[in-house]
């Protein structure tokens, strides 16, 4: 059984804004699912709508089984962190969290677990409007985890965060899910989450593009060839007489079509000499590109 | 729901907001009473009208604790915890009860306090200007119960409010505005209409049972005491049901 299902999810703030657009998907257990968009492509909206924070247009989403708000203990089962912060700035963090404990009935104890957890013992009793942001956000992860939910839906947790935080976030989120846990991650970069989600969702203005395991998405996507070379004219010449999609800017060419080994040839049988040459896998603009240009197609 | 009313609790004992609320109450009532009690001649202060008078400092206090009741629920929308209380309790309804009761008795409970305050620095205020004063004031058991149950009636009122209209000054300058000038004026024009207006009802239920010049406006009012109960009551009810019902419709984001 898939521990989340939205079938059909639909959203409308007023009349002009479609902030989720008829939107499908199955999450299944023990699996880390990145949702990716660009700004405004109704990620938090979705994610939110799960939580039952927004209500759907129309369309229905279970998460476990039920309805958000028919879980029992719902603290205990699904963990959140959410893009706005959601903490007094007057409270201290330690405060902050024994307040959402004590609704969900548990101990201080794990609060202070909590706190070692996300490495933020230390500033525990200081006022929140006196954190980084980034400690906001290990803050509210600390929130997410308070419940030693079996699921996970987390908005946006690497915003804020240091490569060192970025780099303790992924290796966090390859050990929740090696417990078993259920992890639904957004980003705007798709970077962020390659090596450490599953499957992903990826939308954009309001609908869901496409949604697999990411290696066969990102398989699907032709890499981009770089090369640099004095003589950059001619061999862009030479690239798209071959048949290549060629870009130039001054001596840097962005090769489309053939492989890096493929490029090289070219070039040296043009006698082309190369100051650069290497393959880039497509960013999360790119993949949107190809994957918006297929629908399409189709 | 026991769990729900310890996170309320907890959430007013975390940030400075109770502080704030009892310095303000100190400052409402006992810097008035003290000016009085020091600088009015000795022979004045025994007298009723001024004993009365000495007894209503308290008087403010419901209005500290509306705008009091009106920032505990507009705070957790502009700073965003809402988001955890609903996670945390995602069937609406109960935060809402919840946050209406424990801030009725909060406010039952502050007043008592400040009533406390008030009888005690009155006597202690006597005997330093070596004057027998009656610390009552004349009220009754009664009378003090009344403004118990307005001030924490009154309080629970803000929290409606504030559920209602999120903007926090927006909410609070109204309401102010409102009961200070607003019913006033409709008041003095139109009597027949102000007498059923919230902040005139609440006041007739709790306004001590006085027989000074002063007082005779009140005691004119077309409502009486029970009936002005009954009409507070249905005021309170009925902006917390729809408080309650917006709560469960509304949006999180
Ligand atoms: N409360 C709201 N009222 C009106 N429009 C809203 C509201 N919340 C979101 N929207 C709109 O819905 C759309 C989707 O927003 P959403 O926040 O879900 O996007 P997102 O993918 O999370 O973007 P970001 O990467 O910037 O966080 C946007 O056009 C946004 O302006
Ligand atoms: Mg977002």
């Amino acid at each position: 059984m898939s521990v989340i299902k939205a079938e059909h999810l639909t959203k409308r703030f007023g009349k002009k804004v479609l902030a989720v657009d008829d939107v499908s998907f199955a999450i299944e257990e023990g699996t880390i699912t990145g949702v990716l968009g660009p700004n405004g492509a109704g990620k938090t909206t979705t994610l939110r709508i799960i939580l039952d924070l927004v209500r759907p247009s129309s369309g229905s989403v279970t998460i476990l089984g039920h309805r958000y708000r028919e879980l029992r203990a719902p603290a205990a089962r699904v963990g959140a962190l959410l893009d706005s912060s959601g903490f007094h700035p007057g409270r201290s963090g330690r405060n902050a969290l024994r307040v959402i404990a004590a609704g969900a009935g548990i101990p201080d104890a794990r609060v202070d677990e909590t706190l070692e957890m996300v490495e933020l013992e230390g500033a525990a009793k200081r006022a929140v409007k006196g954190y980084s942001t980034g400690m906001k956000q290990r803050l509210a992860l600390a929130a997410s985890l308070l419940g030693d939910p079996e699921v996970l839906i987390l908005d946006e947790p690497a915003n804020g965060l240091d490569p060192e935080g970025m780099l303790w976030l992924r290796t966090f989120l390859r050990k929740l899910a090696s417990e078993g846990r259920t992890v639904l991650v957004s980003s705007h970069v798709l970077a962020e989450v390659e090596q450490t989600v599953d499957d992903i969702l990826i939308m954009s203005k309001g609908q869901l593009l496409a949604q697999g395991p990411i290696r066969e998405l990102t398989a699907s996507t032709q890499p981009v060839v770089r090369v640099r070379s004095p003589q950059a004219e001619k061999l862009e010449a030479a690239l798209v007489s071959s048949g290549a999609a060629v870009n130039r800017l001054n001596d840097a060419l962005a090769v489309r079509g053939p492989s890096a080994a493929e490029v090289g040839d070219v070039a040296h049988a043009q006698g082309v000499a190369l100051h650069e040459l290497l393959t880039e896998q497509p960013s999360l603009e790119e993949l949107f590109l190809q994957i918006a240009g297929t629908r399409r197609e189709q | 729901m026991i769990a729900l009313a310890r996170a309320e609790l907890l959430k007013l004992r975390s940030t400075r907001t109770a502080l704030g609320l009892f310095i303000v109450i100190l400052v409402v009532t006992l810097v008035p009473l003290v000016l009085i009690l020091a600088l009015v001649p000795k022979d004045w202060l025994g007298e009723e009208g001024i004993t009365q008078f000495l007894t209503t400092a308290s008087a403010l206090v419901p209005l500290v604790l509306l705008v009091f009741g009106i920032l505990g629920m507009t705070n957790e929308y502009r700073h965003g915890t809402i988001t955890y209380s609903y996670l945390v309790t995602p069937r609406r309804w109960q935060v809402m009860v919840v946050k209406l009761v424990v801030y009725l008795l909060v406010g039952m409970v502050t007043m008592l306090v400040a009533m406390a305050l008030v009888y005690v620095a009155i006597l202690i205020g006597g005997a330093i200007r070596g004057v027998d004063i009656d610390a009552t004031g004349g009220s009754t058991l009664g009378d003090y119960a009344r403004q118990l149950v307005v001030a924490g009636l009154v309080t629970t009122f803000g929290v409606a409010l504030g559920a209602l209209i999120r903007a926090q000054i927006i909410t609070v300058a109204g309401t102010l505005i409102w009961a200070l000038f607003v019913e006033n004026i409709i008041y003095v024009l139109k009597p027949a209409v102000g007498n059923w207006l919230p902040f005139v009802v609440f006041n007739q239920v709790s306004a001590a049972q006085m027989s000074g010049d002063g007082m005779e406006a009140l005691t004119e009012s077309a409502l009486t005491r029970p009936e002005a109960f009954l009409v507070s009551i249905a005021y309170i009810a009925i902006v917390s049901v729809a408080a309650v019902f917006i709560s469960l419709r509304r949006d999180v984001t």
